[in-house]
């Protein structure tokens, strides 16, 4: 408003307009909206990239494969992944990216979502099932509404490590396992805090035993899956924080083999990608 | 300030750009004689990318007029490169027509798609109503 006051005092119309422009200018350098997008015809059925396109902060990256997306996908974070295609392919795919990366939000673009099968489907994988059928602007200011709830959460998370703590590092240095598997074997109670790009997570331990796991929205075993496929980021540990809630009833080696066979099956769907650039 | 064209044009561009390098990828397992035997999935992969281009290219440069440019050089790549085990096979002679022909193509790509960006860059800082009113007293926006 002080910029439209400006405009009609001043006499120097140069200068007005210098200063007007300056005021209209928006700040780029903020944090965009990562969208990993698979579509496997990205050229000729783009209308959804198109609309992705004109959002300001968003950077969008495009792969054509389900296995080209879990190859990006475990080498990079992204803040939502967005399937587009034929209504039962693109559910299939979007389910099979969420067994593999729980806590990555996932949308579907499909034709139509009267199907109610596929309805509860996608319920059951916490995955957003967008109808595309509908007018351009309707369509554009669903996924706005969709992009625009990472906007806010964007971001790279405090170090806060205490010198204090008893056991600081990096993870790609040691992985997740293999940490995890020393403090069980040593049976040790206490806190582990793991801090990444991708956000903070916590688990817990009670005498060697994982007790609970947290990560965003994520508890228990889930939470444990996605912090054994971090390469990046540091953790700490703190002897003697116990927590009161218990998510993980397992032992531990079952999870260690559970996760590692998981971890191994993610690899093998990056197969065909990885020949590929061989 | 985004422009949608300018936008559709980078991604278009970036997505030809991502096949004609994983076509260089075959294109160099071939043409190394030590690799080992070519498989059929190999192949396979060869003929997606194949056809992936082929269907696409003509669209993609006709979005950047680059159609005149590029076509001919475009085809003369995919007509020359039948298979992994074609590319295998072709003379030293066809083997640098085929590299240089690829060459040509991809440093195109490369320029506009870096002056395309460049031009994004510029829009980027500016907002649709400092354009306008730039437009207005005729002179560049700041």
């Amino acid at each position: 408003m002080a910029a439209v006051v400006a405009f009609f005092t001043r006499e120097n119309p140069a200068g007005i307009e210098a200063r007007f422009l300056l005021f209209l200018s928006r700040d780029v350098s903020t944090v965009e909206t990562r969208l990993l997008i698979l579509n496997p015809d990205p050229v000729f059925e783009d209308r959804a990239l198109a609309l992705f396109d004109a959002m300001p902060k968003v950077e969008t990256r495009i792969v054509r494969t389900l296995s080209e997306a879990v190859y990006i996908l475990m080498r990079e974070n992204f803040d939502l992944f967005v399937v587009e295609g034929e209504s039962r392919v693109a559910v299939g795919q979007a389910t099979n990216i969420r067994q593999h990366f729980p806590s990555l939000e996932v949308v579907c673009l499909v034709e139509q979502t009267q199907d109610a099968t596929l309805r509860e489907e996608a319920l059951q994988q916490n995955i957003e099932l967008v109808a595309t059928n509908c007018s351009d602007r309707q369509l554009r200011s669903r996924l706005r509404r969709i992009v625009s709830a990472f906007e806010r959460q964007s971001g790279t998370p405090a170090e806060g490590i205490d010198p204090c703590h008893s056991l600081v590092g990096n993870l790609n240095q040691f992985s997740a396992a293999e940490i995890l598997q020393m403090s069980c074997m040593s049976q040790r109670s206490g806190r582990f805090t793991f801090k990444s790009s991708r956000g903070n997570s916590e688990i817990y331990l009670h005498h060697g035993m994982v007790r609970h796991a947290i990560y965003s929205s994520l508890e228990g075993e889930g939470a444990v899956a996605e912090i054994f496929r971090w390469r990046q980021g540091r953790f700490y540990f703190e002897e003697g924080i116990i927590s009161q809630v218990q998510t993980v009833n397992r032992p531990w080696t079952h999870l260690l083999l559970d996760n590692l066979q998981k971890l191994d099956e993610t690899v093998q769907l990056t197969s065909a990608q990885g020949s590929n650039e061989r | 300030m985004r422009d949608s064209t300018l936008e559709t044009q980078i991604r278009l561009l970036t997505l030809e750009v991502e096949n004609w390098k994983k076509l260089h990828d075959f294109i160099t397992y071939a043409l190394d004689k030590s690799k080992p035997i070519i498989s059929a999935d190999q192949e396979r992969q060869f003929t997606e990318i194949r056809a992936l281009l082929l269907q696409e290219s003509e669209h993609v440069f006709s979005q950047v007029d680059l159609v005149t440019e590029l076509s001919g050089k475009t085809m003369n790549v995919l007509q020359r490169a039948t298979s992994i085990r074609g590319v295998r096979e072709l003379s030293a002679e066809e083997t640098r027509r085929l590299e240089a022909d690829w060459n040509g193509v991809f440093t195109r790509i490369g320029v506009v798609q870096g002056q395309l960006k460049g031009r994004r860059r510029d829009l980027l800082g500016r907002s649709f109503l400092s354009m306008s009113l730039a437009r207005l007293f005729g002179r560049k926006a700041a």
